[in-house]
């Protein structure tokens, strides 16, 4: 089973991150990593640049509207994800607790579509 | 330049999805697919199951802590994603404008960050550039193996 750990920040914890000293968040999340890929778990993971380079798609205008973001439209800004391969929710939720996060952080644990899905 | 698509509805357009024919969405996501394929600008791509089903874990609180959901606490529900291969912002934007979502519906188009984003000294940066590497092996060989199996 896949399931994706999305990441969900407030405000406040997105630049406290930014803060604190990169080399210190690099160790951290790359020890958080190498255990993943170590423990053969690991599918894929992405981090996301500064809403500042983004835009948002909004399809309940026709045609949908493009305007820059996202700027306060969002409670927490999802700021990246891992998606590993497990043998249950309970591996899922282990593995997201070990992650290097602090206060104002969630991480929201979901299980990805697979084809079985596509059979109902 | 990679671009990741990432899909937010609201309450009332997940439940109106619901509603819509399985096979009607099946068939508009995949003609979008295909039509992002074609152009060689898909790189990934996941839909996730129902809230239900999942959980949130909370680092404000030492140690984390694990409820149910998410229910209620987001304005507009995760659901999904691309990330696309591109070479400009405008250019995800109009592939993101294509896609078959509805009121209710928004994606956010944001940078994926890759190497240049970090400094190339670091050693958990190179273990993490190692690791991709390796990965990106193991799945040409897996292509390989399908296209062979195909024959």
């Amino acid at each position: 089973m896949q399931f994706m750990l999305i990441m969900r920040d407030e405000d406040a914890a997105a630049v406290e991150r930014r803060d604190a000293p990169f080399e210190q968040m690099l160790e951290a999340m790359g020890r958080y990593n190498a255990a993943m890929e170590e423990a053969g778990v690991l599918v894929d993971a992405q981090g996301l640049a500064s809403p500042r380079e983004s835009v948002v798609v909004d399809f309940s205008a026709e045609p949908p509207l493009v305007t820059d973001g996202p700027y306060g439209e969002t409670k927490e800004l999802f700021n990246g994800f891992w998606l590993i391969d497990v043998d249950s929710i309970d591996a899922a939720a282990g593995w997201a607790a070990r992650a290097p996060l602090g206060p104002g952080t969630k991480l929201e644990i979901r299980r990805v579509h697979g084809e079985a899905d596509l059979r109902r | 330049m990679q671009y990741m698509l990432i899909m937010r509805s609201d309450d009332a357009a997940v439940a109106e999805y619901k509603e819509i024919p399985f096979e009607q969405i099946i068939e508009a996501m995949g003609k979008y697919n295909e039509s992002l394929m074609e152009a060689g600008v898909l790189l990934a791509g996941e839909g996730l199951s129902d809230a239900s089903e999942g959980f949130v874990v909370d680092f404000t609180a030492d140690p984390p802590l694990v409820t149910d959901g998410p229910y209620g606490e987001t304005k507009e529900l995760f659901n999904g994603f691309w990330i696309l291969d591109v070479a400009s912002k405008e250019e995800a934007a109009e592939w993101a404008k294509r896609c078959p979502l509805g009121p209710g519906a928004k994606l956010e188009v944001r940078r994926v960050t890759g190497p240049e984003d970090f400094p190339a000294d670091n050693e958990w940066v190179q273990k993490e550039e190692g690791w991709r590497e390796e990965q990106a092996a193991k799945q040409a060989d897996r292509q390989a193996q399908a296209a062979g199996d195909a024959r």
